[in-house]
């Protein structure tokens, strides 16, 4: 049924009709929507399951954890400073092959605090062995979490949904909410691999000597090749019962393209606007759409980029010291490609500023004038005069 | 109420690798004796996740699910939020955690577990001290103990943080103290313990730690019992945060229990003397709450 | 049509995950010690003349076993109501308890298992070692003089061993002592009469109205093998003072008495001069029949040999006590006799038997109008030929015995040799005397003292027939249980269980028993408190506290050694130090 749905409530509503049964989780703008709402179905009944109101978000991972190894279909969200404060428990919850489902609204670290979107705080999860698929839009978002669920529980492996803060979690758009029937036929109910028994004792994630540890995060790397392939039979199924699919990436216009951006999140959505006017403008453009981060989709990349002339990734986030962190990735993924175009790397939209049909013009002008790139990251947008405007330390 | 019945099955196995006259170990063996096949272990790192075998072995009859340092309230709860929608109430969730992960960095969870009333038995093991990672302080070390972050003339100058009376201000069923040296009094609270379904049941009990402690390990059971026998640790329960009882009189000096071991052999009679004040004024306290 | 059937893969799952138990971790050699069950002795059972197993017979006792506790009484002393009721009870004044509040009432406890024993008639045929000597011992035949303690005691040793014994009895009526000597207000005859009894169930024969010759000696050797002679002092000796012959001899006058051929006539006012049991037994009597007996006695009344208990009980009943003062001369004096004495003094020196001397005090002195003058100064063999051979080759000193090997072994016991006169000694005295026998038929006179020497409880002198026979007791640990090793965390303070006792007002007109036995809930509280010092009680406290599991729990327990380590808390959580720590044999 169709319904106008805030982005946070796409998330609740997919969950809810997902049948979890045990949601852990601690308040955090702005994420507070998706939990409100799945406290709400617990007390009136509409969902069956626990609602354990945690005094942390640590807590609320170690809850998780634990209901999944009971045997429970497992959810939580965070965002920003609780995703971080999880940073340990994200390993432990993957080491542990637990298939766990997780929203997480991409909200900016600080000090200082800023509550809006970013990327930073998810992609500094990304060696946690999470999978983490980004969302453009409330459809998608609602889809995916489903998805994520039986992809979890087939590979057993934690899986985070991505979704921007505010521009995706507080935006309200029409949503094709499914029928449960349809839904309960897409998602069996949850056959844990994993689970503890009185009938049958034994011990879980007890030390792991050196003769044995290599092996166990090898067969996680494993897990994690299977990933990709076994979306994609996902996404068919799905496509088959509710008539929608993805891809772990979305190339738009890139057979014959010169210029291709890359970007993740609503910023693509604004992207294909901005693609399909300077393709009027008859200019050799085109977009991928990143959703699957972890596992990062080398040999979908490698094709879909293999033929360009230049790449400009954008990227709403940094890793200090280094690069944007999608750039990077996508370096890596080309650097043995015999088809290896220049990454242009482009750092915008942090910490809430708008990622304008402007600004991605501006991009696409600034990978057009240039050979090669002017510098490894190129900052746009920023105001220097703010810079120059605090207060000299030393003058005080 | 088979409180008087002494449980003779043991579901522990040997070979497990706790140091030679482990308090712990005695520690366990009386509560699963107690507590029974239908239990599940929640063990957060602590000496205990080491004794509990490294993979691919166990020393347990029963599943146990080890998880991260801080997490045992939590992860406690979160499976029996699964065991719960399973339909299953029979299974009992018991956290074994040391007074690291109780005390200190494990409180807040088991602070928010026992705010929200989480039926489970919390069990805090003390050796007074990290022991497994080599015998550094923890806010359960007693006041006065030297330990390797408290060397030397730096020995410990803060009181030992009196958990139960914090749990108990969280107004939950039962709280109580246990020691290994009283195993019908132990085995009767674990019983009590997990006859008593639907909120946070806790239980402290003193543990010895030979290689800690710096005693003979022949001593382990000796040494414990004075502790209770010199009011230096009481053995009492608190029902509802407020109805005190006390289970035994002690009436020996604090002295006679602290110089059988190393790790005080550095105080003086001032020292003991000071020390004495204070188990006096504690246990005066604790009788005063005992007639309220 | 469900998602799960379409799309199946094989996924990579290898985590931490349990699959087999620590068992594999065979911890035991981590050990630089080594515990071990080790049962010791106990001090009442070392100082206890018959070497009973006390604290063994204690801790079947506390457990309702009566019958195994009366078993395993009557493998070291065949007359368990009579002790119960006329031994000294020195185990009572070693008893680790009095440390603790008040030693236990091993006396109390005996009597009330043997009177069990006596009321439910326990069967003793299952207690004859009758493989000991697979099987050819019951050939053999012992004569046995006297039925008195050592006498019966012999036979019964000689018959648990599988030999068969005639006993030959002067009297009418067997048990010596027991039954002629002692009141039937401490011992009565029907007591008696059933303990010595039950000897008859097996190869033994009593003859009473038997008075033994030397002629019969000479001629045994044709019917016996050995002959063992326990006459005991049946003469008594006298004061050596003028009038001596107007004196009446207490031990006769308590033999009449128990035999009702006492004339009771109105003594009134009556001297017994002595300070043993006998003269207690003899005013205690006299007051019983109406008499107003004064004791006097030649030293202090806390000098007394007589047991303190006895020396109380007579003056409640209203026994006079004189002290410090001698029999100098009877005289006939109106109607009656009229006594003088000698004061006596304490001289400050100790004699040659370690008491203090007492002289005569100058030339004070009393004079005494009694009815009856009686003496109880003590005893000797009745005939000539009861009295040792002198010193040759062929004898041989044991401490309790006297064996004197000729062609007919013939072995002297009770009384005439054992270095303290009482029921238990001479219950010891037979013990040994049926281990040397023994000892003599199969191994030969010169093993005889190795052997039982092999018997002795702990370090003391008492010997063990359960350790000659290589029972459960043989390999006990003679290390004497202190009551520092006792654990005593285990064990609060209780009361000790005192009989119902007569008062005095009700126990001078009759004959009847002055104290009661403890009844069952008595007993059972009484021997709760027992220590059981040395001995494994079944407490479970080694398999309760054993951190590595290592100890099974089974009747016999047993350390399992494969994943001991060794760390000792079983030893010392032993509330009766029935284990030991060693060191381990790297």
């Amino acid at each position: 049924m169709r319904e106008v749905l805030e982005g946070s409530h796409a998330v609740s509503e997919a969950v809810r009709l997902a049948k979890v049964q045990v949601i852990s989780a601690y308040p955090i703008t702005p994420q507070t929507h998706i939990v409100e709402a799945l406290a709400q179905f617990c007390a009136e009944g509409s969902m069956d399951a626990r609602f354990i109101c945690v005094e942390s978000e640590h807590s609320a991972m170690a809850a998780v954890i634990g209901a999944s190894t009971g045997g429970a279909r497992t959810f939580t969200a965070t965002s920003s400073h609780g995703l971080a404060l999880m940073h340990e428990l994200l390993h432990w919850a993957s080491g542990a092959r637990l298939p766990i489902v997780m929203a997480e609204v991409n909200r900016a670290l600080g000090p200082g605090w800023n509550i809006w979107m970013d990327q930073s705080d998810s992609l500094a999860q990304r060696d946690t062995g999470w999978i983490q698929l980004y969302c453009e839009d409330g459809q998608e978002v609602m889809d995916t979490t489903l998805q994520a669920f039986r992809l979890a529980e087939i590979v057993n492996l934690p899986v985070m949904v991505v979704l921007d803060a505010f521009f995706l979690s507080h935006t309200y758009e029409p949503v094709d909410v499914p029928e449960q029937e349809l839904v309960d036929r897409f998602l069996p109910p949850f056959v844990p691999k994993i689970r503890l028994d009185t009938n049958n004792p034994f011990a879980l994630y007890q030390m792991a000597p050196p003769s044995v540890y290599m092996e166990m995060r090898h067969d996680i790397q494993m897990a994690m090749e299977q990933v990709e392939p076994l979306f994609k039979e996902i996404e068919d199924e799905f496509g088959s019962i509710f008539g929608r699919k993805y891809g772990a990436a979305d190339g738009v216009d890139c057979e014959d393209a010169d210029i291709i951006l890359v970007l993740a999140g609503t910023a693509a959505s604004t992207c294909r606007q901005v693609i399909s006017e300077l393709r009027e403008r008859g200019e050799k453009v085109g977009m991928v759409k990143l959703k699957m981060f972890r596992p990062f989709p080398k040999a979908l990349f490698r094709s879909l980029l293999g033929n360009a002339k230049k790449v400009a990734v954008i990227d709403r986030n940094y890793s200090f010291g280094a690069t944007g962190i999608f750039a990077q990735e996508i370096r890596a993924a080309l650097y043995n490609h015999t088809n290896r175009p220049p990454v242009f790397g482009y750092i915008t939209g942090l910490g809430g500023r708008d990622v304008t049909p402007e600004i991605l013009e501006e991009i696409f002008k600034m990978t057009k004038e240039r050979v090669t790139p002017e510098a490894e990251s190129v900052w746009v947008g920023l105001n220097k005069h703010l810079n120059e405007m605090q207060p000299d330390p030393d003058k005080q | 109420m088979t409180y008087n019945i002494m449980p003779q099955k043991d579901l522990m196995y040997s070979g497990h690798v706790g140091c030679p006259g482990c308090g712990a170990s005695i520690a366990m063996k009386f509560a699963l004796r107690a507590l029974g096949e239908k239990t599940i272990m929640v063990i957060p790192a602590c000496c205990w996740a080491i004794i509990a075998g490294p993979h691919p072995q166990t020393s347990l009859k029963v599943p146990i699910l080890h998880t991260a340092f801080e997490t045992a309230g939590a992860a406690s709860s979160g499976l029996r939020a699964a065991l719960d929608m399973q339909g299953d109430r029979e299974t009992t969730i018991v956290a074994w955690a040391g007074d690291g992960g109780t005390f200190d960095i494990g409180f807040q969870a088991l602070s928010g577990a026992a705010e929200r009333n989480e039926d489970f038995i919390y069990v805090c093991y003390d050796n007074e001290a990290y022991m497994n990672t080599g015998v550094q302080r923890s806010s359960s070390t007693p006041f006065g103990a030297r330990t390797t972050t408290t060397p030397g003339q730096g020995w410990k100058q803060r009181r030992k943080k009196n958990i139960v009376e914090a749990l108990a201000a969280h107004r939950i069923p039962y709280a109580a103290t246990a020691s290994i040296a009283f195993p019908e009094d132990m085995i009767r609270k674990f019983q009590k313990a997990r006859e008593m379904k639907g909120g946070t049941r806790f239980i402290h009990v003193y543990a010895t730690c030979p290689t800690g402690w710096r005693v003979p390990t022949e001593m382990c059971i000796k040494i414990a019992r004075l502790a209770v026998q010199t009011n230096f640790f009481p053995l009492y329960e608190v029902e509802e945060g407020i109805r005190y009882t006390i289970n035994h009189k002690g009436n020996r000096q604090v002295k006679e229990y602290m110089s059988t071991q190393g790790r005080f052999k550095h105080l003086n009679d001032d020292d003991y003397a000071q020390i004495q004040q204070m188990v006096d004024a504690d246990w005066d306290l604790l009788g005063r709450k005992a007639k309220m | 049509m469900s998602s799960e059937q379409t799309i199946s893969r094989k996924i990579p799952l290898y985590i931490s995950r349990s699959e087999i138990t620590t068992e594999v971790n065979k911890t035991g050699s981590w050990r630089f010690a080594r515990p071990g069950y080790d049962e010791k002795t106990a001090p009442c059972s070392r100082i206890c003349p018959a070497g009973e197993d006390i604290a063994r017979i204690e801790m079947l006792a506390s457990r309702g076993l009566f019958q195994n506790a009366w078993e395993t009484i009557l493998l070291e002393n065949p007359l368990p109501a009579v002790c119960g009721r006329v031994c000294f009870h020195t185990c009572e004044s070693a008893c680790n308890r009095q440390e603790l509040d008040q030693s236990l009432a091993i006396h109390q406890v005996e009597r009330f298992i043997g009177d069990m024993a006596i009321r439910e008639a326990f069967p003793v045929s299952e207690l004859v070692q009758r493989d000991y000597r697979n099987n050819s011992t019951s050939e053999k035949r012992i004569a046995v003089v006297g039925a008195g303690p050592a006498g019966v005691a012999a036979a019964w040793f000689l018959a648990l061993m599988g030999y068969g014994c005639d006993i030959f009895e002067a009297e009418d009526e067997p048990g010596g002592v027991l039954r002629w000597g002692i009141p039937a207000y401490r011992l009565p005859a029907n007591i008696l009469q059933n303990e010595i009894s039950r000897i008859k169930k097996l190869d033994v024969n009593i003859c009473c109205n038997s008075k033994i010759t030397e002629t019969f000696i000479e001629n045994a050797k044709e019917k016996y093998d050995a002959v063992f002679i326990g006459c005991g002092y049946g003469r008594s000796f006298t004061m050596g003072i003028a009038g001596e012959h107007m004196a009446s001899d207490g031990l006769s006058f308590l033999r009449d008495l128990r035999k009702q051929t006492e004339a009771c006539a109105n003594y009134s006012k009556c001297a017994v001069i002595g300070g043993g049991n006998t003269a207690i037994d003899v005013a205690r009597s006299l007051v019983r029949i109406g008499a107003s007996p004064v004791l006097i006695y030649r030293r202090r009344q806390q000098d007394m040999p007589a047991f303190t208990h006895e020396v109380e009980m007579a003056l409640e009943e209203g026994v006079q006590f004189v002290e410090l003062f001698t029999p100098v001369s009877i005289e006939e004096n109106k109607g009656g006799y009229l006594l003088k004495l000698q004061k006596m003094k304490m001289a400050g020196i100790k004699g040659r038997d370690g008491r203090e001397r007492v002289v005569p005090d100058g030339n004070n002195g009393d004079t005494m109008q009694v009815s009856r003058v009686f003496t109880a100064i003590g005893a000797e063999p009745e005939e000539p030929w009861y009295n040792l051979p002198e010193e040759n080759e062929e004898l041989l000193r044991l401490s309790h015995c006297v064996f004197w090997n000729q062609e007919l072994p013939v072995i002297f016991g009770g009384d005439l040799t054992t270095p303290r006169k009482s029921v238990a000694d001479a219950i010891a005295s037979g013990k040994q005397a049926a281990m040397a026998l023994d000892t003599l038929f199969y191994e030969g006179a010169d093993a005889i003292e190795g052997r039982i020497n092999g018997c002795r409880v702990g370090t003391g002198s008492a010997l063990s027939m359960e350790v000659y026979l290589a029972g459960q007791r043989k390999g006990r640990n003679p290390h004497t249980v202190l009551f520092q090793e006792i654990n005593i965390d285990y064990f609060l303070p209780a009361q000790r269980q005192s009989p119902l006792t007569a008062p005095p007002e009700r126990r001078v007109d009759n004959f009847d028993e002055v104290e009661q036995t403890l009844d069952e809930e008595s007993v059972t509280a009484e021997t709760l408190r027992c220590f059981n010092c040395g001995i494994c009680n079944d407490c479970d406290n080694c398999r309760l506290f054993c951190p590595e599991v290592a100890i099974a729990p089974d009747k016999k327990r047993s350390i399992n050694l494969d994943y001991c380590k060794g760390c000792g808390i079983c030893v010392v959580e032993c509330p009766r130090n029935a284990m030991s720590l060693e060191e381990e044999k790297i």
